[in-house]
């Protein structure tokens, strides 16, 4: 083919047209790109946080005490019965274990804060196993039990910075009343001393920056009485900021208090909290949590500095003592978490899991199955081999593609309205939720089903029609089979939706809170129960810091439940799918 | 309960009993030959053990459903009629009473000042307007008589119980009088506390969970229950079997070798699979009927100011608490809400319809086999992600990150619940949804359209703008209708990220609340199923189920005429 001549206008023209063209088919082919790359980063960034947020809560710190199980508290009537044992003062048997740790321990705040290093809650397992083993009582045995959650994150390193710092040198440990001064000849304290200006020195910055913040956002602001409020924000967090500055670079020695970093002294295995220091590092002045083992000057000592305030953190000081006392003794383990999946729900973080949530999703999955299946492969079969095509089959369709498409909510209304205001069943029951959740389910079923059936050729079925089988023989024996992954795959895809679902459950009344996991069986059908999706509802909306990574978990593990679900159904379809 | 589960499991035996029965005889009527029969020896089988069981079998679900409900009303029926006498003595007691009936004339004298002041107010309101000080002054005449009222009605109230409880004490505490006892008690208790009254007989007669309390007179009234309990549950079980019995009776006698077993057992094959398409049917019905019933009821408590609901611009159901409130009158305005479910579902379908749209035209017209082997199933697991997880990420990652942003910004009132949270994460569920129905659509795209194009000498790009989406755009549209309904149904990303507080604004970083956050903040906790507050959630729901189906059945017609252009 020959080209013909055109003018260098027209052809450089053309080019530079082309050029464009292809430069917007590059940016139309990275838009493409761009959206699944969205979609990619995004399902990355979810599963990545979650995943790390569920981190902290799959580990857990353990404590296992020795315990006189004494006759006076477990076995109060004295005569060894279950029900004496049952009646027995277990919390005080683990008090007890306790302040066996710490014998200087006495003060009733000092208490408080040692028994808050667990729930007593725990007693009631200490009690099972007594009641289990009668032998026990008049003896000593080693009890285990999980930390308490605040302390458990503290633990973990989660909620409080802090660092030890091994020091050598000499230290004069006088000890008066209540005080104890410690007095060295080098400014053994000057290190602390520079990280507690620095902390200083960058509230006063933050609360600086805060000022001008509030004061330029004042100058924009559209009323007059919202200006005022702005600016008298402003002028506190200026002088916050100023008083900062004052106390950093004051004179005179510098205290610490609940709104600075907390000093404390660990040697002789005893502890020593500094609530003063003097200006030039060489002089503190303190108190002692836990006392130390030998008298006279110290020559090694480990500087622990916690950065946190005690106001900025949930664990007290003295507990933060304990708990590290009893890491040092070895008596704290971290373990797997199996609370997580032994126990159903909890009020206390540290004692909750998701064994009652994850009966409950499987019994309400059984009803689920058991009802949606059978009938949507049944109504699939119906529409497909045996309805003739008139208003009412037609009317059906369009009723089932309609359902498909109803908020999931709406039919936790129906089930909240039929099944239980006017069938009167319990709410909160795995039966009622299965229900609800198989009406939910059914379209689903049925379109899957009503696919897999059409996919099988007509030959089949007129084969089967040709050496004499009746229509439903030939449905029940031919064709039904070989539809059968495709139906199956289409179930299971439908379950594990069902699986995740949340909304009409918590129309049904399945969001209370249940301490107990129902049983299973027969009878846990109309128990009370929750499921492990709306477990994630609730726990999200709880307090604790705890609860957070638990919720994480507890989604973890309904993520690999429903992975094994579709994996289950991408088996079964590579397994056993036929092409014609 | 040990009764109905023994028989059951009786009738399972005699079904099976059956099946071997049915087919014996057909052989044996056969002569050992399956050749002579007119069906398979099984088929007479399934015959006789459908007959066996079936009908027996329905008669103890139908026990199972309604025979708590029979035993109630008839024992129920049996404590008043025993009650009668004591009744009539206490209506006579309250008449001549000389306390009880001045309390009644003063209650008739409020509730004519209520009426009277009411009026006065009406008429300050047309007069001069809401806010004026001869309205408020009105509306203080108005709430003193209610609260005249309230007390004259506690008082009332009081003397009746101190009436009921001379009475009842007057009664013999033989078993009669205490079931009379019981039974005047229960005439008296309002409808919501009949519940708990019967399910503690209930409970102290068979044991079926806790009794809330224990007295003489609920021992008496159990005692009353549990022979009717008995003998319906006898007469059931014992029908049933018989019922059983005979049917096995008859189905064998009818077996011949003429006998066409075969058709009756797929006629009843044929009909088990009809009743299970009914039940898409029922379900719709179901949906429809317990919604409009419940909405009417709402309505009727609201005295039909439907278009308060429809158009009013506050929602405060929490605080609309007695029928006569004038402040009430405002509470039930669903516009807030539909203003927050447009807000986010606007935001969600922002980031889903362009990103799913690309998504689904870069899979199918760019993509290789390999790219498209990983892409697709990422885009599914997006979509097999549980709603709540999505709301515990909006939550806790996205919430915090925008409000932190914006405050970077110099938007100082940024919270974490905010709409724009929500309706993000709500767009990223929604993309794989939008994205495989699109794909759907330029996938049935003939491929003849696009090599016109490429031989007119288009790029893939300018094929793509100019041919397969116009001639894709009804079935995308129709995939963008169907997730906005999905986006205007979806529930737990907006409850836990979206808020519960109806404001009324358009600004994404506000929170906002929608329809599905409103029904279940209002059916979740303590609620009283006769409230006009928990029946305003069926008729949100109402107003959900509605828009959702014109949605559904706008973009079917769409998706479903434009197949038909192109099979």
């Amino acid at each position: 083919m020959t080209d013909a001549p055109a003018s260098s206008a027209i052809r450089e023209a053309v080019s530079q047209r082309l050029a464009k063209r292809h430069r917007a088919e590059k940016r139309f082919r990275a838009y493409g790109v761009g959206a699944i790359a969205l979609a990619v980063i995004f399902l990355a960034i979810l599963l990545g946080s979650i995943g790390f947020q569920s981190l902290g809560a799959f580990t857990m710190n353990t404590l296992t005490l020795p315990v006189t199980i004494n006759e006076r508290q477990a076995d109060p009537r004295g005569d060894g019965t279950e029900e004496s044992l049952r009646r027995g003062n277990y919390n005080a048997i683990i008090q007890d274990g306790l302040r066996a740790q710490f014998p200087s321990v006495d003060d009733r705040a000092e208490l408080r804060d040692l028994f808050g290093l667990y729930n007593g809650v725990n007693s009631a397992s200490l009690m099972r196993k007594v009641v289990a083993n009668p032998s026990l009582v008049g003896g000593t045995t080693d009890f285990t039990l999980p930390l308490s959650d605040d302390v458990d994150l503290y633990l973990k390193g989660i909620t409080v910075s802090e660092r030890f710092a091994g020091r050598q040198g000499a230290l004069d440990v006088v000890v008066s009343d209540q005080t104890v001064r410690l007095e060295s000849a080098e400014p053994a304290f000057a290190d602390f001393l520079t990280v507690m200006r620095d902390e200083l020195i960058r509230r006063a910055d933050e609360a600086a920056a805060n000022a001008s913040r509030l004061e330029s956002a004042a100058g924009a602001a559209a009323t007059r009485d919202e200006r005022e409020a702005l600016l008298s924000q402003s002028r506190r967090q200026a002088a916050l900021s100023v008083s900062l500055r004052e106390r950093a670079e004051a004179q005179g020695d510098v205290v610490l208090g609940t709104d600075t970093p907390a000093l404390f002294l660990q040697a002789e295995g005893g502890v020593i909290q500094v609530r003063s220091v003097s200006r030039d590092g060489r002089i503190a002045v303190g108190e002692t949590l836990l006392p130390l083992q030998a008298e006279g000057p110290i020559t090694a000592w480990t500087e622990w500095a916690v950065e946190t305030p005690s106001n900025a953190r949930r664990i007290s000081d003295r507990r933060m003592v304990y708990a590290r006392a009893l890491e040092d003794r070895d008596m704290v383990r971290s373990g797997f978490n199996t609370i997580l999946f032994t126990n159903a729900d909890s009020r206390a973080p540290e004692l909750a899991g998701v064994l009652g949530a994850m009966i409950g999703s499987i019994l309400t999955m059984l009803v689920t199955m058991v009802l949606a299946v059978p009938i949507g492969v049944g109504t699939a079969i119906y529409l497909e081999e045996f309805a003739p095509k008139n208003r009412l089959t037609n009317f059906i369709e369009v009723n089932i593609n309609n359902l498909a498409a109803v908020p999931s909510i709406v039919f936790g209304l129906l089930g909240l309205a039929i099944f239980i205001n006017l069938f009167g069943l319990p709410r909160s029951a795995p039966l009622v939720g299965g229900m609800v959740l198989a009406l939910m389910t059914l379209p689903t079923v049925i379109i899957s089903s009503r696919a897999a059936l059409r996919a099988v050729p007509p030959s089949i079925r007129e084969a089967a029609l040709g050496v004499g089988a009746s229509r439903t023989q030939a449905v029940f024996h031919h064709v039904l089979p070989l539809a059968m992954p495709g139906i199956l795959t289409g179930s299971i895809i439908g379950l594990a939706q069902a699986l995740g679902e949340t909304a009409p459950l918590l129309m049904i009344g399945m969001v209370a809170f249940i301490a107990d996991p129902p049983t299973l069986g027969l009878s846990g059908f109309l128990e009370p129960s929750t499921v492990m999706p709306v477990q994630i509802y609730l726990w999200s909306g709880a307090a604790e810091r705890a609860f957070e990574m638990r919720t994480a978990a507890a989604i973890i593990t309904l993520l690999s439940l429903m992975i094994m679900f579709n994996a289950a159904a991408i088996y079964l379809r590579r397994r056993f799918e036929r092409r014609w | 309960m040990q009764l109905s589960l023994f028989t059951a499991l009786a009738l399972l035996v005699l079904t099976a009993a059956g099946f071997l029965l049915g087919r014996r005889r057909a052989l044996a009527a056969g002569q050992g030959r399956a050749a002579g029969l007119h069906s398979l020896p099984d088929y007479y089988g399934y015959y006789v053990a459908m007959w066996t069981g079936a009908p027996a079998l329905v008669l103890l679900a139908l026990y199972g459903l309604f025979g708590g409900m029979l035993v109630n009303t008839l024992a129920l029926a049996e404590l008043e009629r025993s009650a009668e006498p004591l009744g009539a003595r206490y209506e006579s007691v309250l008449e001549i009473d000389p306390a009880h009936a001045g309390l009644r004339a003063e209650r008739d004298q409020a509730e004519a000042g209520r009426l009277a002041a009411r009026e006065y107010a009406d008429a300050m309101f047309t007069q001069h307007g809401a806010e004026s000080p001869q309205m408020a002054e009105a509306m203080t005449d108005v709430d003193g008589w209610i609260a005249e009222g309230e007390r004259v009605e506690a008082e009332l109230e009081t003397r009746e119980s101190q009436l009921l409880s001379q009475i009842l004490g007057a009664a013999p505490d033989s078993p009669q009088g205490l079931a009379a006892r019981a039974g005047l008690e229960y005439a008296q208790l309002p409808i919501e506390r009949r519940q708990l009254f019967i399910s503690d007989i209930r409970a102290l007669a068979f044991g079926e969970g806790m009794a809330s309390r224990d007295t003489a007179e609920l021992r008496a009234a159990a005692a009353v229950f549990q022979p009717y309990e008995t003998t319906i549950k006898w007469t059931v079980c014992l029908l049933a079997f018989s019922i059983a019995v005979i049917g096995l009776a008859r189905a064998w006698r009818r077996v011949a070798p003429g006998f066409r077993a075969r058709n009756r057992v797929e006629g009843a094959i044929s009909f088990l699979l009809m009743l299970s398409s009914a039940i898409a049917i029922l379900t719709t019905l179901g949906i429809v009927m317990s919604l409009l019933f419940e909405a009417i009821r709402f309505f009727a408590a609201i005295d039909w100011r439907v278009h308060e609901f429809l158009f009013g611009t506050q929602w405060s159901p929490q605080i609309a608490i007695r029928a006569d409130q004038i402040g009430q009158s405002g509470a039930f305005g669903a516009v807030p809400l539909f203003v927050g479910t447009g807000l986010i579902t606007l935001i969600a379908m922002a980031v889903a319809v362009p990103v799913g749209l690309f998504a689904a035209i870069y899979l199918s017209e760019y993509a290789s086999p390999g790219v498209r082997a990983w892409a697709k199933p990422v885009l599914e697991i997006l979509a097999g992600i549980p709603t709540v997880v999505y709301g515990f990420f909006a939550l806790l990652t996205v919430g915090p990150f925008l409000r932190d942003f914006a405050m970077l910004l110099g938007y100082e009132d940024a919270v974490t619940q905010s709409a724009l949270s929500a309706g993000l994460v709500m767009g990223v569920m929604i993309i794989p949804f939008v994205s495989s129905l699109s794909d759907d659509v330029i996938n049935a795209v003939p491929q003849t359209l696009r090599d016109g194009a490429y031989a007119m000498g288009a790029t893939k790009s300018e094929a793509v703008r100019q041919v397969v989406l116009p001639a894709a755009l009804p079935g995308i549209v129709g995939a963008v209708l169907l997730a906005v309904s999905r986006a205007v149904g979806e529930t737990m990303i907006v409850v836990m990220a979206a808020g519960q507080a109806a404001n009324l604004t358009a600004n994404p970083l506000e929170s906002v609340t929608t329809i599905t956050v409103q029904i279940v903040t209002l059916l979740t906790g303590d609620q009283e199923f006769n409230s006009a507050k928990t029946l305003s959630a069926f008729a949100l729901g109402l107003v959900l189920f509605v828009m959702t189906l014109m949605l559904n059945i706008v973009a079917l017609r769409v998706v479903q005429k434009y197949r038909e252009k192109y099979d």
